[in-house]
């Protein structure tokens, strides 16, 4: 990953720019912990409070139990993780087809793929909804999981990739040696995908975690909540604590900035592969 | 989260509630325990006020866990896209005055008939929030919680500080008979103000007040949308925006953060004052406020919210939640309601019970509420409800007279807006 | 790097060829069973919720009785060309995704530049610029509301402080829209910035030389070079944020509390995602919700129609 035209050393306005870039970009964050450690009396006064409180504690606990966001993160944790899984491999076993196997349609398919990236997810949400009714998954974590299975994206991206990482004579060369379907995904194309999964596999837990339109429909927070629809019901909600809303706010965002902090390279390295390839 | 207000309001150290003679007789339930659901919104108090905990006392084996949403258009297409998905649904519903037409002429073969629960008395009911909840064929599908006579809740302190009376007498006595006479006491709050401080908390308030003591409201009782023609409505409307024009008002939107702010930092000096809103002001004021609010009589008489339960007849467990629908709207269960929470009986029955009629409000100063509530409530007009008025009152308030309030737009104007907005809203 | 994963892992199939083991390659079932999976759920919640809009868009339908349609014709379509509100939450949306679209790519592709320089602590600086990725709608909107608050906002007050009079952030018909783009203005653009970073890479260093032989300086080769280079990045992140825009909900829905789905007093800051949400779920009128959103997808296509129009004198597109 070498810099682009990183030839001249960052002077000190490189850094002063960057230095507020990040500021900002944090900033936001920051403030939740302190408004999360505060009470809802003192955020409402002016100024607003830039250091720590001292009811962190007591805000993460009420926000824990009686917001349910500890119940909404193991939602959370299992939907968005049963996503980045499903999609993944779903993506690599159509992206495979599409990029190295001959079939009737294939093109003709490719193409309706494709064409759903322009569809946004508003559409389809009131048959959606009438059907997740009518099967009585409404409050039912299937309902926010399967739909986000069908990932245009995942399966382009798989196959782009596949195109590029899987030679046709590899797979001659299996083929002559009798290779069955199953032998050849395990041997050739899963390590040739490895890279791409991860990406993907990123991508979608992130996007699912975040996911809010539909989940905020199909769930609700007295059911099955998600992180995103029991934070609804707590900005929205008869809360009387405004430092709580910022506590739950923090419960459901730390997660993902822990994992972003600890594999901070690898995801890093994700977006920017899935870029040059997306 | 309801717990958070009930930490506030205080409720653990509340005395159980007595058990009611004569209701909550026992449901078989075949010797398995049961867990009914409870669903709510904003703050409902039947959790506050110690019922559940009372009646699984008086049913061992039945658990009773309360989900609460925040406000009604929250809660309110929730629970329809429940009810038609036949899923998702609490044991029992909470149904708001503004909903009720709808969900009875809409959701009737998916909700149970109440008139046969165990122990409920068509006579312990005020005959039209009976008659609301009943369908066309005869069938009860939702039971009155409280009903909301109005008065005026007001600061001492800050009335004082401007040079107006503060005892609730005398308080009442400033407006009695006219809502222009409340607006002329604003003026005279308004010379003389506290910095910071304002005399009512939005002109929506105001208006939904007045509103809420016309005998025709948004439908006529053939169940035709009159809203645009009603002068009772235009009355409220021009009233409100007297307020927003004469800079009366804390400009604040009602059931939103800032406005819980505008209570804990006393921002405003009266608000009107339906018997439910006492609970509200209990937990956003705070201990801070304790001692300085109080309540007078509304300057005329009205009924704004009020609420119902219902049990959606796809539930596991009709007949128990039935039983639970019943206990709760009890005469003895409402006057234990009003006693801790303030939300006004809708059965009559309970009028006369001592829990009401002598009860009096430790945080409003040891406000006679029993008194100056069951006074208002014997003088509350019973205006037709029709399947929108929820939504067209919110339209009223939310998108048309919060923009007189808040950004000045001219009245006329917002007003046209406001039509505008319905007829799009109800697809007319 | 990969190819040679690939061309490793051929050494253990190769190792089996004394008795091939399960189906050939070659087996006509085989593509179909590797799509099957992927198509079976895409046609569920993919294509059957598309069509069945379609369907929904013709009908009078109420969220309250949805088994109880009437047959509209095109009402609900013929009704949307004389919506204001319509065509308000059409302008609304995409003056915020103006708005939120091109100051945050062009951001983007400073911070990138400055990302692209030889610097200390180069790790902190990418993992720091996707903490706002990382963040979600529902809370990052819960924080920006508390800053934007009319009262006792932190934006208020810092206007206060260097001598400005507050504004009110909620109800200002522009106020609001700034405010809502601006959240998503901090949620995506050091995303957008690591995938533009990511494209410079790619830039052969050679033109680079070259330039600096010829003597340009370190702006001018940004814009000689590197920008020529960016082109398809900055069309995909053009595409990505245009979709986003079109879709935008969360951020209106719960920048104010008390507005819910009307996006403010005034509608003034109600996308066409939210006035969905609102005719669907809060008016109830599935039908209109249903034509709302194919006029939606129309609309998306319409403007990748035209995009490809313009540039179609010039070459093949992105990819």
């Amino acid at each position: 990953m070498s810099a682009a035209d990183g030839r001249e050393r960052a002077g000190w306005g490189t850094y002063l720019l960057l230095g507020a870039f990040t500021v900002v970009s944090v900033f936001p964050l920051l403030w939740t912990a302190v408004a999360a450690s505060r009470t809802s009396g003192r955020l409402a006064q002016s100024p607003p409070p830039f250091r720590f409180g001292r009811n962190l504690g007591r805000n993460l606990s009420v926000a824990w139990t009686e917001g349910g966001m500890g119940e909404a993160l193991a939602n959370t944790a299992l939907v968005a993780g049963s996503v980045a899984l499903g999609t993944v491999v779903l993506s690599t076993l159509a992206g495979f087809a599409f990029a190295r196997l001959r079939f009737r349609f294939r093109g003709a398919l490719l193409l309706l793929v494709g064409a759903t990236l322009l569809v946004p997810p508003q559409l389809g949400v009131v048959p959606l909804y009438l059907v997740i009714a009518r099967l009585g998954w409404t409050d039912q974590l299937q309902a926010v999981v399967l739909p986000s299975l069908v990932s245009a994206f995942g399966v382009l991206y798989l196959r782009q990739h596949l195109v590029e990482a899987l030679p046709p004579e590899l797979l001659e060369a299996a083929r002559m040696d009798g290779a069955g379907t199953a032998r050849v995904l395990w041997h050739l194309v899963l390590p040739a995908a490895r890279p791409a999964m991860a990406v993907l596999g990123t991508l979608s837990f992130v996007a699912a975690w975040n996911d809010f339109f539909w989940p905020v429909l199909a769930l609700t927070q007295t059911g099955n909540p998600t992180v995103q629809v029991a934070l609804t019901g707590l900005g929205r909600g008869y809360v009387p604590d405004t430092s709580v809303v910022m506590a739950g706010a923090l419960l459901g965002t730390l997660p993902l900035l822990v994992v972003l902090a600890v594999f901070g390279r690898q995801i890093v390295g994700g977006v920017m592969r899935g870029a040059v390839k997306g | 989260m309801l717990a958070a207000a009930a930490l506030l309001a205080g409720c653990a150290t509340d005395p159980p509630v007595p058990p009611a003679p004569g209701a909550g007789s026992p449901v078989p339930t075949a010797g398995r325990p049961v867990t009914l659901t409870v669903g709510v919104y904003g703050t409902f108090g039947m959790k506050e006020a110690g019922l559940y905990d009372a009646y699984m006392r008086l049913h061992p084996d039945v658990a009773i866990r309360q989900t609460s949403l925040s406000r009604t258009d929250v809660y309110y297409p929730q629970l329809l896209t429940h009810l038609t998905a036949g899923a998702g649904l609490a044991d029992v519903q909470a149904v708001e005055v503004g909903n009720i037409a709808e969900v009875v002429g809409t959701q009737a073969g998916r909700l149970a008939d109440l008139a046969h629960a165990p122990g409920v008395r068509r006579e312990d009911f005020l005959p039209w929030k009976w008659a609301q909840a009943r369908t066309a064929d005869g069938r009860v599908l939702g039971l009155g919680t409280d009903i909301g006579p109005l008065a005026v809740c007001y600061r001492k302190d800050l009335f004082a500080a401007a040079g107006l009376p503060t005892d609730r007498e005398e308080v009442g006595r400033l407006w009695a008979g006219d809502w222009r006479k409340y607006l002329a006491a604003g003026r005279r709050f308004a010379a003389r103000a506290p910095g910071g401080t304002a005399f009512t908390d939005s002109a929506s308030g105001v208006m939904a007040a007045v509103v809420s003591g016309a005998p025709l409201r948004y439908y006529d009782a053939a169940g035709r949308l009159v809203v645009a023609a009603n002068p009772a409505v235009r009355a409220a409307w021009d009233l409100g925006a007297a307020f927003a024009r004469d800079g009366l008002t804390a400009r604040l939107q009602q059931f939103t953060p800032d406005w819980d702010r505008g209570f804990a930092h006393g921002r405003f000096a009266s608000v009107t004052c339906p018997a439910w809103m006492l609970g509200y002001i209990q937990d956003k004021a705070g201990p801070a406020g304790a001692g300085k609010w109080d309540v007078a009589r509304a300057p005329r008489p009205g009924n704004w919210g009020g609420s119902f339960l219902v049990v959606p007849s796809a539930g596991p467990r009709v007949a128990e939640a039935a039983a639970l629908a019943a206990w709760l709207t009890a005469p003895e269960q409402q006057a234990v309601l009003f006693e801790r929470r303030g939300s006004f009986p809708s059965a009559r029955a309970a009028f006369a019970l001592p829990a009401v009629a002598d009860a009096r409000h430790p945080y409003f100063g040891d406000a006679p509420v029993g008194r100056i509530y069951s006074a208002a409530a014997r003088e509350v007009p019973v205006a037709p409800v029709g399947p929108k008025d929820g939504l067209v009152n919110q339209i009223l308030s939310d998108t048309g007279m919060l923009q007189v309030d808040q950004t000045g737009r001219a009245p006329e104007s917002a007003w046209r807006a406001a039509m505008k907005a319905i007829d799009n809203a109800l697809d007319r | 790097m990969t190819e040679e994963t690939a061309r490793r892992a051929l050494v253990p199939v190769a190792a089996e060829r004394v008795r091939p083991r399960g189906r050939p390659l070659r087996s006509r079932a085989a593509p179909y069973a590797l799509v099957a999976p992927f198509f079976l759920l895409f046609a569920a919640f993919g294509l059957f919720p598309l069509a069945a809009t379609a369907w929904l868009s013709f009908f009078r339908v109420d969220l309250t009785a949805p088994e109880a349609r009437q047959w509209a014709g095109a009402h609900n379509y013929a009704r949307l060309l004389g919506d204001e509100f319509f065509w308000n939450a059409l302008s609304n949306t995409v003056l915020i995704g103006l708005l939120a679209t091109v100051p945050q790519l062009l951001l983007a592709l400073g911070v990138a530049h400055l990302l692209a320089a030889r610097l200390r602590g180069r790790l902190f600086f990418r993992v720091a610029a996707l903490a706002p990725y990382a963040t979600s709608v529902a809370a990052a909107t819960l924080v920006f509301a508390l800053f934007y608050g009319r009262d006792q906002g932190m934006v208020n007050w810092a206007l206060g402080v260097v001598g400005l009079s507050p504004v009110d952030w909620q109800n200002g018909p522009w106020a609001s829209k700034f405010a809502v783009a601006s959240i998503v203005l901090w949620r995506w653009t050091g995303y957008n910035a690591l995938i533009y970073l990511a494209a410079m890479g790619t830039v052969p260093p050679e033109l680079y030389e070259a330039a600096a032989l010829d003597g340009a300086g370190r702006w001018r080769r940004f814009w000689h070079v590197t920008l020529p280079g960016l082109r398809p990045a900055l069309a995909f992140t053009g595409a990505v944020s245009a979709i986003g825009a079109v879709q935008l909900f969360g951020e209106p829905l719960l920048f104010s509390s008390g507005a819910g789905a009307s996006g403010g007093a005034d509608h003034q800051y109600q996308t066409l995602g939210l006035y969905l949400y609102e005719q669907g779920w809060v008016n109830l009128h599935l039908g209109r919700a249903a034509a709302l959103a194919w006029a939606m997808l129309l609309l998306l296509v319409a403007g990748f129609g035209l995009v490809r129009l313009v540039r179609g004198g010039r070459g093949r597109g992105a990819r």
